[in-house]
């Protein structure tokens, strides 16, 4: 009654290890993946024609070693496809856009490896076009091999913003400054703890140099405040760590305030039954840690999947020690980036921020939608709100407002899953997907390789 | 009557109904406090369409009640209380086979003869009226004067606008009863609360509670929400049903045509922009999940009505547990066996329509004051064995 073993969601390297491993322990593994090719967000290839983004030594043969695993591997491709969700009847679907249609698979497993999501921490002005996010940047840089074009600013909080601006530099057109909350410099020594993760250290001291090489402002300290009109191009307001404020004039500007765990609207990590897929989340996703981790951690899920399958003892020990050393060395580098000023209290922002891009609400609406009755839970505040209600369904404000939520109500801590629940579509789905004759079921149309 | 000072009631389920029983208890002075298991609007309230609608029944005691139902609507959002939470607007029953035009016409008859507004409209009237509708579409029926209301957001404004205690995660375990057996409050999870009167109006969780596990039916719909569409929204205007909805309320006798799913289709153009879309009507599946087979078929019948909806996306997909009663009338009044216990759940689809007018005929009831509706085609007398004492 199962079309497949495992269907794993995502094709970077947690992704990718996971149907590697699976596919070598001789279960049948289809992989799906937005893009037309694998990599991921970390890994992303450069479209036919462009020339290739400059990356670590270590990045690259890394790379290197997970595509060459997965050549040998007898994994079937679902490309340009996105992943849907998990139906009430086990049903896991898949919006193939190369068909303009749902596919619903019966797997027995599912690994759902999607990746972080990008934290941006609301400003006033950040719904202002000609406002992005850095990580959103650095995709583009890797699939065009071109930098944006314009005066860019660099701003928020952790080490990606550094990688960015040497990636722009190296494509010919640097940021007009970084602007970095925390002081990852100050001689405190807690830059020594990342001296025994040498790929990090290695990333870390190349991208600086290229800083450096390039004379980049790297102001560290600092914080945009504010983003505001200023003609055709976009006032970008700076608090320096001695209260000074300045103001500068770009075209464009790139946020990011770290990453963080991705479980928007996706199912829960399950145990199997005789209807239902075994489901587990793997890298980034589950936990923020990195490429290494992640990779680790498509292992892990396999281990996970495989011991489920074949009802066997499951040897997921050696990842789980890798994993742990990575949480150590990300630990390190956010006691080196702690903005200065303290973590950043979103309360405190004007009240008129919008929180809510897709639905226009503000501070001051969950403000006073919290102030009435007092606690309200995550759907309260969803439906009564319209936070979270949105076409991004909550990839952009649900973490947001679950900490505006947790800053005014402490004694009732909610998370962004509070908000957003999980459920089907994971992503607005075009109805004309859904017009065959019936959902299309698992079909040869996957690229057996 | 009695002093509503002193008086304390607690109100089981944090629905549409207990919601405004409370509302309306609390601004007569009642000390009223909510015990919901989980959390306001949390069950079939916060998944339910939302019609506030006369468009598919038959006339009888839940016409007049539904008919008295919207009247409240109107006056609450004249008074401020649902200003901004009620849309007013048409439903257009429509017919794309002779067989539903038959029972539209039938229908149509049924509907005036008890003084509803309605208007059938020729095909080519459609065309003028309702430009985004399909071809298949032969002929329908305006029903005027509806709405459209979002069950949470009633209870958010009936739960703001009155000095209400709820009580979350507080379920209710059984009625607390004194040496005489007389209720004298209820037993929770969080340990025994007092009160001079207890309302019941948990959904399905009123089954145990009550006795009446073989009354009340579990019944699960299936409901979706598209993103915004500002233009094929705005050429609506009204929300459509389709014809063979009516047959899956098992309108016509005899017919065949209702599937076990209860496919019945409706398109409600929300106020947002966005679109309603329903639904299903399923007697199995207890748990409120979505599956793509049955998404994907209410999704294909509403396209075959509005061609233009293949090209929005869907946002979001919800289901909900509806409670109905074996005999398809609510449950609405004081508990045989005790004189300070009242019930009011079982309205299935009608919830949202009915539960403001219902609470205000609960606090009547409550109150010892005349109550508006006529309650005696719902009294829970019907059903010998419900009661507190099960």
């Amino acid at each position: 009654m199962f079309d497949r073993d495992v269907v794993v969601v995502g094709g970077g390297p947690a992704g990718i290890a996971a149907a590697t491993a699976l596919s070598q322990r001789g279960f049948d593994v289809e992989l799906v993946d937005q893009r037309a090719q694998l990599g991921g967000a970390i890994y992303r290839q450069p479209i036919a024609g462009a020339r290739p983004v400059k990356q670590s030594r270590f990045a690259a043969r890394r790379w290197q070693h997970l595509h060459a695993a997965i050549q040998h591997a007898a994994v079937t491709y679902r490309f340009s496809s996105v992943f849907v969700g998990v139906d009430g009847h086990g049903n896991t679907l898949i919006e193939d856009r190369n068909q303009g249609r749902l596919v619903s698979v019966r797997a027995r497993a599912v690994v759902i490896a999607v990746g972080a999501v990008e934290k941006v921490i609301p400003r006033p002005g950040w719904d202002l076009p000609g406002v992005v996010t850095a990580g959103g940047l650095q995709v583009m840089m890797k699939e065009t091999g071109t930098a944006p074009q314009g005066r860019v600013l660099l701003a928020g909080n952790g080490p990606l913003l550094i990688a960015v601006a040497a990636q722009m530099a190296a494509l010919g057109n640097a940021p007009v400054a970084i602007i970095e909350s925390g002081n990852p410099m100050a001689i405190n020594g807690n830059g020594l703890g990342l001296l025994p993760h040498a790929e990090l250290l290695a990333d870390a001291l190349g991208y600086l140099s290229g800083i450096v090489r390039h004379r980049i402002s790297w102001r560290r300290g600092t914080e945009l405040i504010a983003l505001d009109r200023a003609g055709s191009q976009l006032a970008a307001e700076l608090r320096h760590a001695d209260g000074r404020r300045e103001t500068l004039l770009i075209d464009q500007v790139a946020l990011h305030d770290g990453i963080r765990s991705n479980n928007f609207g996706l199912p829960a990590d399950q145990a199997g039954t005789t209807t239902m897929p075994f489901i587990t989340r793997a890298g980034d996703c589950r936990e923020a840690l990195g490429a290494i981790a992640s990779q680790l951690d498509g292992m892990r899920a396999a281990a996970d999947v495989a011991a489920y399958l074949s009802r066997k003892p499951n040897d997921a020990a050696a990842s789980l020690d890798g994993i742990a050393r990575q949480r150590a060395a990300q630990a390190v580098l956010a006691t080196m980036f702690a903005p200065i000023a303290g973590p950043p209290r979103l309360t405190a922002l004007p009240d008129e921020t919008i929180v809510c891009r897709c639905e226009r609400r503000r501070l001051q609406d969950l403000k006073l939608l919290l102030g009435g009755t007092g606690a309200l839970s995550g759907r309260e505040i969803k439906h009564n709100g319209r936070f979270t209600m949105g076409a991004c369904q909550g990839r952009f404000c649900a973490d947001n407002s679950a900490r505006i939520a947790c800053e005014l109500n402490p004694g009732s801590p909610l998370v962004a899953s509070d908000l957003t629940g999980s459920r089907w579509p994971v992503r607005p789905l075009p109805i004309s997907a859904l017009l065959g004759d019936e959902p299309a079921h698992h079909d040869q149309s996957a690229r057996d390789q | 009557m009695v002093s509503t000072s002193s008086l304390s009631v607690i109100i089981i389920g944090c629905g549409i109904v207990g919601a405004s029983t409370a509302y309306f208890l609390a601004r007569a002075g009642v000390q009223v406090e909510i015990l919901d298991a989980i959390e306001p609007a949390a069950q079939a309230t916060g998944s339910a369409d939302g019609a506030v609608s006369v468009a598919s029944k038959r006339p009888g005691p839940v016409m007049n009640a539904a008919l008295a139902g919207i009247a409240l609507y109107r006056e609450l959002a004249v008074q401020g209380l649902f200003e901004g939470a009620f849309k007013s607007r048409s439903t257009f029953v429509l017919a794309s086979s002779p067989v539903e035009r038959e029972v539209l016409e039938a229908h149509a008859a049924v509907l005036r003869s008890v003084g509803v507004r309605v208007e059938m409209l020729t095909s080519t009237d459609l065309r003028a009226r309702f430009a985004p509708l399909s071809d298949a579409v032969i002929m329908g029926l305006e029903v005027f004067d509806e709405g459209h209301a979002i069950g949470y957001q009633i209870v958010h404004r009936l739960l703001s606008a009155a000095p209400v205690n709820v009580r979350r995660n507080c379920r209710v375990e059984s009625f607390l009863r004194d040496g005489n057996g007389r209720v004298t409050g209820v037993v929770t999870n969080h340990g025994p609360m007092l009160a001079d009167a207890v309302v019941v109006a948990s959904g399905n969780g009123s089954a145990d509670l009550l006795g009446i596990p073989d009354v009340l039916i579990a019944r699960k719909g299936q409901l979706l929400v598209t993103e915004r569409a500002p233009a094929l929204n705005a050429a609506m205007p009204g929300a459509i049903m389709s014809g063979r909805y009516l047959i899956s309320k098992g309108m016509q006798a005899g017919t065949a045509l209702a599937s076990d799913r209860g496919y019945g289709t409706v398109v409600d153009p929300l106020a947002t922009g966005q679109f309603l879309i329903g639904g299903t009507r399923e007697d199995s599946g207890e748990k409120a999940t979505n599956d793509a087979e049955a998404v994907a078929e209410v999704l294909r019948r509403a396209v075959e009505m509005v061609p233009g909806l293949a090209g929005v996306r869907l946002l979001r997909a919800f289901a909900g547990i509806r409670t109905a009663v074996i005999d398809s009338k609510p449950l609405i009044g004081r508990v045989p066996d005790a004189d300070n216990v009242y019930v009011a759940t079982g309205f299935e689809g009608d919830g949202i329509c009915l539960g403001p007018v219902t609470g205000k005929a609960i606090s009547q009831l409550v109150l010892d004051r005349s109550v508006d509706l006529d309650l005696a085609p719902f009294s829970p007398a019907r059903f010998a064995q419900l009661g507190v004492a099960a």
